[in-house]
C-alpha cells in the first residue's frame, strides 16, 4: 500500500501542485444496542478508501474515492487538481501553510484488551443484565444499554515528506431507562447521556464503568424523577457535574476558539465566533480559576492520537489561562494568518471528508476543593447533572443546556429532587461567575461520539476533561 | 454510478452464497460534490465516489447486519457472512418478521443528467456571480452549493428488486455586513430549477434590511415563521414524535392520543415519498413501496410512520419507512409535507400589529420535553420588528423556549405557497412546508448580535 501511496504523491509533486496531502483510512465499527430485554442491533461496519487534498494556483481542492487501485488514485489525483483549479476562478488570495515538520513515524493507541476480541456472547450478556435490572420497576418502561468499538488505521503522505501510519481503538458504552406514570416521563442515565461514555481505549473501559452495579440507583432515581417538583425559575448558584460541564466546555469554549469559524469559514453551518481576533489575550473570558487546554496528547481520551490529518504532532496547548482568553484551535492555513504554527487540530471524519480544525481533548483543568467540600461550601443551590438537551447562538454567546435532574443543596447538603432543570446565559458572565473547580479526584476525560461541524456534515470523537464546578447568578428553571 | 444491471447480477450473485434462511442486500452509491464558500472566496471544495453495501441475515428469529464500502466480490462475502455471524450469535426477537417480499413501487423520475453532469467549474461560475451581486452592497457572501448523484438498490431472497438512480442540487446563501445576515436556499433535483439570481437576492435583501438591529425584549410576540423556520421545527417534530418508535416509548406528543384533537384544526401533516412535489423517493431501505401517512389532519394525531417490524408490532402493514438495516427499530418519515393555507407572506406581514418576521431557527434543540414538544432554539440570520402591518427593522436574536404543540395549536393563517426546505436527509427526503402566522410565541432570551 505504501508503494501505490508514494507513487501518487510523486504523481502529484509531477503535476505542479504546490502542496498534496493523502490520506487512507480503513475503520472498523461494531455496534451493540439493547433495549427492553431485546437485542435490537447487532451491526459492524468495514469502511475503506482515500482521500487526496491538493493545494494548486493557492487553492483548494479534494477529492476521494473507496475504489483503493492505482489507477483510481490517478484519477482522483487529477480530479482533486481540477476542482483546485475551478477554485481559484474563485479566489481571493491564495493560500498560505504554517511551516510543519514532516514526520516519519508509526503509532499505535495503547489497550489493554481488544474490544473485538472479546465474545458478542459475553458483550451481550452484559447489556442484557443491566437491560434487566433497569426495568425491575413497572414504571421503568423502556430500558436501553448500548456498547460501541472502532478500530481505525490511517495512513498520511504529503508532498513535503511526511509518511505517518495510526492505529487508533476506540471504546464506548451507556445506559438510560425512561420511567413513565401519568402522563408523566422521566429519564435517568450512565456514565453519561446519549449513548454513554467513550475513550480511546479497549474494553476495559467499558468494565470500569461498573454498568451493572449503577443501574439500579438510575432506575431508582428516574422513577423518583416521576414525583419531583419541577425547578422553580431563579437566579441561583449552581453545581455542576463533570459529564454536563463537558458538554459546557464543549458548546461555549471548544467551538468558539475554532479558528476557522472565528474567521468566518463556518458560517454557512454551524455559525462563527465571538472570540474575534481581536480579543485574543485580551478578553477575561472566566474568572481567575478558569484554565482550559487542549490536549490530543492526553493518554486515552476520545480526541487522543499522535498526528492530526495534516501531520502536525499532537500537543498541548492553553485557550483559557486564569481566565484570560489565549488561544484558538489552529490549522495550518489559519495559524499562518496569526503567524503561528499550527497545534494540530485537523480531523476529518473518514477518508472522503476534508480535514477541518476539530476538538481534541478540550479541558477545564481541576482547580483545589473535592465535590464533597464544594458542597458543604454551598448554602443555597443546586447540583445539575447529565445533559439532556443542548442549544447555542451562532455566535456561541447565548446558551441554554437542559439536564436529567437537580438536587437542591441547603446549608451544604443535599436535599431533595427537581425535575426538568434548565439553565441559560451568556457564555464570558457564565464563565466569569465559576468560582470553584473541583480537583482531579473528581475529573474525568468524558468522550463525546457525535460533534457535529461542516458540509457535507462531518461527526467526529472530541472528549473533554472536566470535573465539577460552581457557578453564581444563573438564571434556572427558565420561563415558558 | 455502478448500475442497475451490474448492482442487481452481482449482489443476486452474493445472496446465492448465503447460509441463512432469507438475506437482503442494500446499496447506496454515491458521487456528490460541494463547493463552499465564505468571506466571498471559495475554501473547501470537494468530490467523494462511494458505494455502501449492507448485508442483513435473519436465521429464525435472529438477525445480523454486516456492512462494507467495497464492491469487490470477495469483500461482499466476507461481509455476507459476517452479518451470518452476528446473526448466529444474536438473541432471538420474537417480532422479527419476514424479510419484505416483492411489492411494485410508483416509476418516478428522479435523476437528471444535467445535475448529474455539472462540473465544479459550473459551479464555482455561479458562486462567482452571487459574489459580485453582494460586492455592490459591500457584502460578503457564504454558503454551500452542492451537487449529486446516487443509486439506491435493494435485493433480498424473497424476490425484492428495487432500484432508483437520484440526483441532487441544493444551494444555500448567507450574505453578511458587519452587523447583519440574511439567508436564502434552493433544492432541486434538477440543478437548473435553482434559482440563482433569486436565491442571491433574497439573501442580500434580508442582509440589507436588517443592518442596525435592535434589541428588544423577550417574550410573548406574535410570530411569522417563514418557511425555513417552521421547516427547522417539523424536522424535530419528526425525530421526536411521527416513527413508530417514540410513538411506543411513550415520549411523542401523539402517544396515545390517535384520533384525538393534538394541534390546531389548520394544522395538516403528512409524509409521502412519491410526491414529486417534493424530493420523492418511491421505496424505503427494505424495498417496501412508501405510502402517503397522514401524520396529523386538521390537527388531529392520526398515525405514525413504520417499518416491517414495527408494523408487525401493530398488527398494521409497513408504509415504506425503513431506515438502513442498522436501525431496525427506527423508522422515519423523510419526505414530509404541512399543508398550505389560503394567505401570503404579505398578507400576513400586513395583518400583524405587533410582531416578528424570522427567517429561520439555529440549533434547535427539542429534547426538553418531548410530550409538550417542548423546545428552544435562536433566530438567525434575518429577524425583524413588524409594526401595524410593516416590516420596520432588524433585531438582534432571540431565543425561543415554547411548546410546538401550544404554538401549532395558535396558528392563525398559513401561506398558499409552499416552499422546498433542506433536511438531513439530502437526495431522499426534504420538508415542504408554507408559512406561518403563530400568535403567542415565546422568547426566553436574547443574545448580544
Amino acid at each position: 500500500m505504501k508503494e501505490k501511496i508514494k507513487t501518487t504523491v510523486s504523481h502529484l509533486k509531477r503535476s505542479g501542485v504546490d502542496y498534496a496531502d493523502l490520506r487512507l483510512v480503513r475503520k472498523t465499527t461494531e455496534s451493540i444496542a439493547v433495549k427492553n430485554n431485546n437485542v435490537e442491533s447487532l451491526s459492524r461496519d468495514e469502511n475503506y478508501g482515500f482521500g487526496i487534498r491538493v493545494l494548486y494556483s493557492g487553492a483548494w481542492g479534494f477529492a476521494s474515492s473507496s475504489i483503493v487501485t492505482p489507477a483510481e488514485m490517478k484519477r482522483v489525483a487529477d480530479e482533486a487538481i481540477e476542482i483546485a483549479r475551478a477554485s481559484a476562478t474563485a479566489l481571493k488570495k491564495p493560500v498560505v501553510l504554517a511551516e510543519c515538520d514532516p514526520y516519519v513515524d508509526t503509532y499505535t493507541s495503547r489497550y489493554e484488551i481488544d474490544p473485538f476480541s472479546v465474545p458478542l456472547e459475553e458483550k451481550i450478556g452484559l447489556l442484557l443484565e443491566v437491560n434487566s435490572i433497569l426495568l425491575k420497576d413497572k414504571r421503568a418502561k423502556v430500558a436501553k444499554s448500548s456498547m460501541d468499538f472502532y478500530d481505525t488505521q490511517k495512513f498520511f503522505a504529503s508532498t513535503e515528506g511526511a509518511l505517518l501510519e495510526q492505529e487508533i481503538s476506540e471504546s464506548g458504552a451507556g445506559m438510560e431507562v425512561t420511567a413513565i406514570e401519568g402522563g408523566e416521563v422521566q429519564k435517568r442515565s450512565h456514565p453519561s447521556s446519549h449513548g454513554g461514555d467513550f475513550a480511546t481505549r479497549g474494553y476495559e473501559f467499558v468494565k470500569a464503568m461498573d454498568l451493572v452495579g449503577n443501574a439500579e440507583r438510575v432506575r431508582e432515581e428516574a422513577v423518583a424523577l416521576l414525583k419531583a417538583k419541577p425547578l422553580p425559575s431563579a437566579e441561583a448558584t449552581i453545581i455542576i457535574t463533570g459529564a454536563q460541564m463537558a458538554l459546557q466546555v464543549h458548546e461555549s469554549c471548544g467551538h468558539p476558539t475554532e479558528l476557522d469559524r472565528v474567521l468566518g469559514t463556518e458560517i454557512s453551518l454551524a455559525g462563527g465566533s465571538f472570540l474575534t481576533l481581536d480579543k485574543l489575550d485580551n478578553l477575561q473570558y472566566g474568572s481567575k480559576v478558569v484554565d482550559i487546554t487542549a490536549d490530543a496528547s492526553l493518554e486515552g481520551g476520545l480526541g487522543s492520537f499522535a498526528y492530526d490529518d495534516e501531520g502536525v504532532k499532537a500537543q498541548r496547548s492553553y485557550l483559557v489561562k486564569e481566565g484570560k482568553f489565549v488561544g484558538y484551535l489552529t490549522s495550518r492555513e489559519t495559524a499562518a494568518v496569526l503567524n503561528q504554527r499550527s497545534n494540530g487540530t485537523m480531523r476529518a471524519d473518514g477518508w472522503n471528508r476534508l480535514p477541518l480544525i476539530r476538538m481534541t481533548n478540550i479541558n477545564l483543568e481541576p482547580g483545589e476543593p473535592s465535590l464533597e467540600e464544594l458542597i458543604a461550601d454551598t448554602k443555597s443551590g443546586y447540583l445539575l447533572d447529565t445533559n439532556k438537551s443542548w442549544s447555542i447562538d451562532d455566535q456561541r454567546l447565548n446558551f441554554q443546556f437542559g439536564v436529567e435532574v437537580a438536587w437542591e443543596i441547603k446549608n451544604g447538603r443535599l436535599r431533595g429532587m427537581f425535575k426538568n432543570p434548565v439553565y441559560t446565559g451568556i457564555t464570558p458572565e457564565f464563565w466569569n461567575s465559576c468560582d470553584a473547580v473541583c480537583n482531579r479526584k473528581d475529573w474525568h476525560i468524558w468522550g463525546v461520539p457525535n460533534c457535529g461541524k461542516g458540509e457535507p456534515q462531518q461527526v467526529m470523537h472530541v472528549a473533554h476533561g472536566t470535573s465539577p464546578a460552581r457557578f453564581h447568578n444563573v438564571k434556572i428553571g427558565v420561563s415558558r | 454510478m455502478i448500475g442497475k444491471d451490474k448492482i442487481f447480477s452481482t449482489l443476486e450473485a452474493i445472496l446465492k452464497k448465503s447460509p441463512a434462511e432469507q438475506t437482503e442486500a442494500v446499496l447506496i452509491g454515491t458521487t456528490s460534490a460541494l463547493t463552499r464558500y465564505a468571506n466571498s472566496t471559495i475554501h473547501q471544495n470537494v468530490a467523494e465516489t462511494d458505494s455502501k453495501v449492507y448485508f442483513r441475515t435473519l436465521v429464525g428469529k435472529r438477525m445480523g447486519v454486516a456492512s462494507t464500502n467495497s464492491f469487490v466480490p470477495g469483500d461482499l462475502k466476507r461481509t455476507l457472512l459476517n452479518s451470518y455471524y452476528l446473526a448466529e450469535n444474536q438473541r432471538e426477537n420474537p417480532d422479527l418478521p419476514e424479510l419484505p417480499s416483492k411489492t411494485p413501487y410508483p416509476k418516478l423520475q428522479t435523476y437528471l443528467k444535467s445535475t448529474a453532469s455539472f462540473t465544479p467549474r459550473q459551479r464555482a461560475d455561479k458562486v462567482r456571480r452571487i459574489f459580485k451581486k453582494a460586492a455592490k452592497y459591500d457584502l460578503d457572501i457564504a454558503g454551500s452549493f452542492s451537487t449529486s448523484q446516487s443509486e439506491v438498490a435493494v435485493v433480498n431472497s424473497r424476490g425484492v428488486r428495487a432500484y432508483q438512480p437520484l440526483t441532487g442540487a441544493s444551494m444555500n446563501v448567507i450574505a453578511l455586513s458587519p452587523d447583519s445576515s440574511g439567508y436564502a436556499e434552493g433544492l432541486s433535483r434538477r440543478v437548473g430549477d435553482l434559482d440563482f439570481e433569486a436565491i442571491a437576492d433574497t439573501a442580500i435583501k434580508k442582509c440589507l434590511d436588517s443592518k442596525n438591529p435592535q434589541e428588544i425584549k423577550p417574550g410573548r410576540y406574535d410570530v411569522i415563521l417563514e418557511p425555513c423556520a417552521v421547516g427547522s421545527i417539523i424536522e424535530w417534530l419528526n425525530y421526536i414524535a411521527f416513527g413508530a418508535r417514540q410513538f411506543h416509548e411513550g415520549t411523542s406528543f401523539v402517544s396515545g392520543k390517535i384520533g384525538k384533537k393534538v394541534l390546531g384544526e389548520n394544522i395538516t401533516i403528512y409524509d409521502d415519498g412519491n410526491d414529486g412535489g417534493g424530493i420523492a423517493f418511491p421505496f424505503d431501505f427494505e424495498g417496501v413501496p412508501k405510502k402517503r401517512v397522514y401524520l396529523i389532519q386538521k390537527g388531529i394525531a392520526k398515525g405514525v410512520v413504520h417499518n416491517s417490524l414495527t408494523a408487525i408490532r401493530d398488527e398494521v402493514e409497513s408504509t415504506g419507512h425503513a431506515l438502513t438495516p442498522e436501525y431496525p427499530e427506527d423508522p422515519m418519515a423523510l419526505n414530509l409535507f404541512v399543508k398550505g393555507g389560503n394567505s401570503s407572506l404579505r398578507r400576513m406581514i400586513s395583518s400583524v400589529e405587533r410582531g416578528l418576521l424570522i427567517t429561520r431557527f439555529h440549533y434547535i434543540n427539542g429534547y426538553l420535553d418531548t410530550t409538550k414538544a417542548l423546545m428552544t432554539g435562536m433566530t438567525r440570520d434575518g429577524t425583524f420588528l413588524i409594526k401595524e402591518g410593516k416590516v420596520k427593522h432588524g433585531v438582534k436574536n432571540l431565543r425561543f423556549t415554547d411548546s410546538m404543540v401550544r404554538a401549532f395549536s395558535n396558528v392563525v393563517t398559513l401561506s398558499r405557497e409552499r416552499q422546498v426546505i433542506n433536511s438531513w436527509w439530502q437526495d431522499i427526503g426534504c420538508l415542504v412546508c408554507p408559512a406561518m402566522l403563530v400568535k403567542n410565541f415565546n422568547f426566553s432570551g436574547k443574545t448580544e448580535f
